[in-house]
């Protein structure tokens, strides 16, 4: 009880009792003494031991935290906020359909909003859990004492603070000593150390600096210059090399894309096949017969691209089912942007123009080179184009493997029974 | 607190063995009624033999699942060397050591391979195989050969699970002998291995096939959380009647109780988890071959039924549960541990019967038969295992840290 005042003998003022500290023998013992001091009626105490003690809580009347109510509304305000943020936009302030999507749908949203509910009550539970613990904390009277160096290793400590209303300090240490410990006085100095006026003024500087970005930008965004504006990394916005389109003096005819050299064709752009890369032959007519070997594999793959580039406006079967022809109801047909489209434009919603029966007259009487045209730059009826071109998007080869399928589709659309085989048909099967 | 644990440690354990269990004969004589009503129902009726197939299946899964949750909880414990849940570990012991009986009760499901018509599995019957090329790519994995080898592995590697862990715990409840345990912790890790893929591929080949067209990766993970939460409830309520009727009433405390609320609490959100993340992605890719299993489940018949089972299984449990004083207080988690047990039943049919039908609920008196039917043959297993061991292991090492165990 006399170590402490050695510590102390370096600063010559005044101390003051500030807390007494008991030390016990073992954790069992903590337990026993602690259930002891909350009978006692004390408030501003607490018990010290190098690993949690089951029970303690109980031991000590500890009321049960409200940490668990502040999560929980955490979460759901991480919810509610997920939920805002997600409707408000994407479905107010910058409604973009994708795919036919709707704008706001739960399932889409909810990804986000268990992130929400997690980010927020993950931050309101290490955040709560250090403020109700009234951490950190950098001073404690119980660090004055020598002995409680060893509360991390096998010291079992109550400590009961001088800020205790049922505090007094002959009475305490003797209701310690009576419950079996070991008594240490932990004294501070009786005035607080001053805080050197520097470190405020430090604290309240560094705050103001860090103002000074965000404002900068905040004040550039919102004024109109004169000057150019200023580019803090000037070797990423001028960046030694020559744009697209832009004007360089090293050629003679100032610019920086190089046209190709007179005579020459890049590989893979000679198309002298004019049958085959515009469906024409060297006198403008349209060819009637595909300029390609034509097998089985060739009629596979158009039908395969068929389903995927032709299908979706035109129907998997080539447009209106058996027997409607031409002009029938858009309902009936079985390709979903047409079917979708209809119904739109017929509560005034956007103009459509039907697609062509792919198994039509119309279509199947024209040569294949005219339908090679038309896949390759579309259809533009007056001026508005009701067909985009395919060029893009479907190679050369492709287009005519789907002219093929084009023209099987036709067959098997208007098939009579005398088409089939005689040794295949048979009884129309229920 | 090691000394304080030895001295809390039963000293009469004779008091904890069970000794003759009551309502053995209760409950295998209502389990033969059962199973007997639910045949004839069959028999009697058209299309009741299917109708008695898909149901004798859901049923299975469901009293299955309840044996593996227990097994993957013992498993756990001892790859964690868990001290708090040695008083309530043998419960489950005894309910995985039940996987004989459920072997058995697979028998009828590996017969309905050969009846093409009647049984379950569409993928057995050869014209539909030869209808569908989906289900022909398929064969080299569903045919019914390697469907049985593959169940004959699952359940023989299930059963010897159950029983490695049953057989070292009651030994060591007469030897004491602590190398048990270390023998126990050391094969644990191994066992979850081998549980994860036998759980896995046991519900892709029982279950997910039923829709042979169908896949979903993360199926195996929507049984097994589903099985924890099946698992956990039984054992709580197990718990609580074998207390009733006068059995470990020191050893298991409301400290173990608690705790079993929690890992109960954390599956049913877990369930919720993988049920979403299964659903999202379908919902959102919007896959014809993808969303066919759940578009047969948004039917009318079945729309309901689907609602009910998300708020019934996920939210309402959820908020039911999450305050501590739930979990802390017997009757209320006693009602939701059969609030739960009840909706992974339905959970379980909810994976199946809409493969019988979608054009009306199918759900019907042979369904409650077989519930009961297999359900008292369940139970009848589970006491016969008890006969005369102890219901909690008596001489395990860490027995003193789970009576002195407390939540802080």
């Amino acid at each position: 009880m006399s170590d402490h005042d050695q510590q102390n003998t370096t600063s010559s003022t005044e101390t003051r009792v500030a807390a007494v500290l008991g030390q016990f023998e073992s954790a069992g013992a903590l337990k026993t003494a602690a259930e002891k001091v909350r009978d006692e009626g004390y408030r501003k105490w607490d018990s010290h031991s190098p690993f949690p003690i089951h029970g303690m809580e109980r031991a000590m009347g500890i009321r049960p935290t409200i940490l668990p109510w502040l999560v929980f509304g955490a979460g759901v305000t991480g919810a509610i906020v997920a939920m805002l943020l997600q409707w408000w936009t994407n479905a107010v302030d910058y409604p973009f359909l994708i795919s036919g999507k709707p704008y706001f749908s739960v399932p889409a949203n909810i990804p986000i909003a268990f992130e929400l509910i997690i980010l927020f009550s993950a931050l309101t539970a290490f955040g709560g859990a250090l403020v109700l613990n009234q951490l950190p904390q950098f001073r404690h009277p119980v660090f004055e004492s020598e002995a409680f160096r060893r509360a991390t290793s096998d010291g079992f400590f109550i400590s009961i603070e001088a800020a205790d209303s049922r505090f007094n300090e002959q009475k305490t240490v003797a209701f310690l000593e009576s419950i079996g410990a070991k008594v240490d006085v932990c004294r501070v100095a009786a005035q607080k150390p001053a805080i050197p006026k520097a470190i405020p003024w430090a604290i309240v500087f560094l705050v103001t600096l860090a103002f000074l970005p965000p404002l900068g930008v905040a004040w550039y965004r919102a004024s109109t210059k004169r000057l150019p504006r200023i580019h803090p990394l000037h070797d990423m916005a001028f960046q030694p090399k020559y744009k697209a389109q832009a004007e360089n003096d090293l050629f003679a005819d100032h610019r920086s894309m190089r046209p190709p050299v007179a005579g020459t064709i890049a590989q893979g752009q000679l198309m002298l096949d004019t049958k085959f890369f515009q469906g024409k032959d060297d006198d403008g007519n349209y060819v009637t017969e595909l300029p390609l070997p034509v097998d089985r594999g060739l009629m596979m793959r158009g039908r395969e691209r068929f389903n995927i580039y032709c299908a979706p406006c035109h129907g998997l079967s080539g447009g209106m089912p058996e027997g409607l022809g031409e002009g029938g109801d858009p309902k009936d047909w079985d390709g979903m942007v047409t079917i979708r489209a209809s119904a739109r434009a017929l509560t005034g919603d956007g103009t459509w123009t039907p697609p062509r029966v792919l198994h039509g007259k119309y279509v199947q009487d024209q040569p294949d080179g005219k339908l090679f045209e038309t896949i390759t730059a579309g259809v533009n009826n007056q001026g508005i184009q009701t067909m985009p071109g395919y060029d893009k998007q479907i190679p050369v080869k492709d287009r005519w493997a789907i002219i093929l399928y084009l023209r099987a589709l036709g067959r098997s659309q208007n098939a009579s029974e005398a088409d089939v085989p005689e040794t295949e048909r048979a009884a129309p099967a229920n | 607190m090691q000394d304080s644990g030895s001295a809390n440690q039963p000293s009469d354990a004779p008091t904890c063995r069970v000794s003759a269990p009551r309502g053995f004969k209760l409950a295998t004589t209502l389990g033969g009624a059962g199973l007997a009503l639910a045949l004839l129902l069959a028999v009697a009726s058209d299309g009741g033999l299917r109708h008695f197939y898909y149901s004798y299946l859901a049923n299975f899964a469901f009293y299955l699942s309840i044996s593996l949750g227990a097994l993957s909880f013992v498993a756990l414990q001892h790859v964690t060397r868990a001290g708090w849940s040695v008083t309530v570990r043998r419960l489950n012991e005894i309910l995985a050591a039940n996987m004989p009986l459920l072997a058995i009760m697979f028998i009828p499901l590996a017969i309905s391979l050969f009846l093409h018509s009647s049984g379950p599995y569409v993928w057995a019957d050869p014209q539909v195989v030869a209808e569908s090329p989906v289900v022909q790519h398929k064969t080299p994995y569903l045919n019914v050969p390697f469907f049985l080898a593959r169940a004959v592995i699952y359940l023989g590697l299930w059963i010897w699970m159950a029983r490695f862990f049953f057989t070292r715990s009651v030994r060591q409840d007469v030897t004491g002998d602590p190398s048990l345990t270390v023998q126990m912790e050391r094969f644990s890790g191994p066992i979850i291995l081998l549980f994860a893929l036998t759980t896995t591929f046991a519900s892709f080949d029982w279950l997910m096939s039923l829709q042979p067209d169908w896949f979903s990766s993360i199926y195996g993970v929507y049984y097994y959380s589903g099985a924890t939460v099946g698992g956990l409830a039984a054992v709580i309520l197990a718990a609580m009647f074998a207390q009733r009727a006068g059995y470990a009433t020191e050893a298991i405390t409301t400290e173990h109780y608690h705790d079993m609320g929690k890992l109960l609490f954390g599956f049913v959100v877990f369930w919720g988890y993988i049920a979403f993340s299964q659903y999202m992605l379908i919902w959102y890719a919007n896959i014809p071959e993808e969303t066919t299993w759940y578009l047969a489940r948004q039917k009318p018949a079945w729309l309901v039924f689907s609602v009910v089972l998300l708020v019934g299984h996920l939210f309402i449990p959820f908020l039911g549960m999450i305050s501590r004083e739930v979990k802390r207080r017997k009757v209320l988690l006693g009602f939701w541990c059969v609030w739960l047990l009840v909706f992974h039943w339905l959970d379980m049919v909810y994976l199946v019967m809409p493969s019988l039908t979608t054009d009306h609920f199918p759900l019907g008196l042979i369904d409650v038969c077989l519930l009961v039917g297999l359900g008292g043959l369940y139970v009848g297993g589970v006491l016969r295992l008890a006969q005369g061991i102890s219901v909690v292991p008596v001489k395990d090492p860490r027995l003193g840290e789970a009576l002195v165990f407390e939540n802080l």
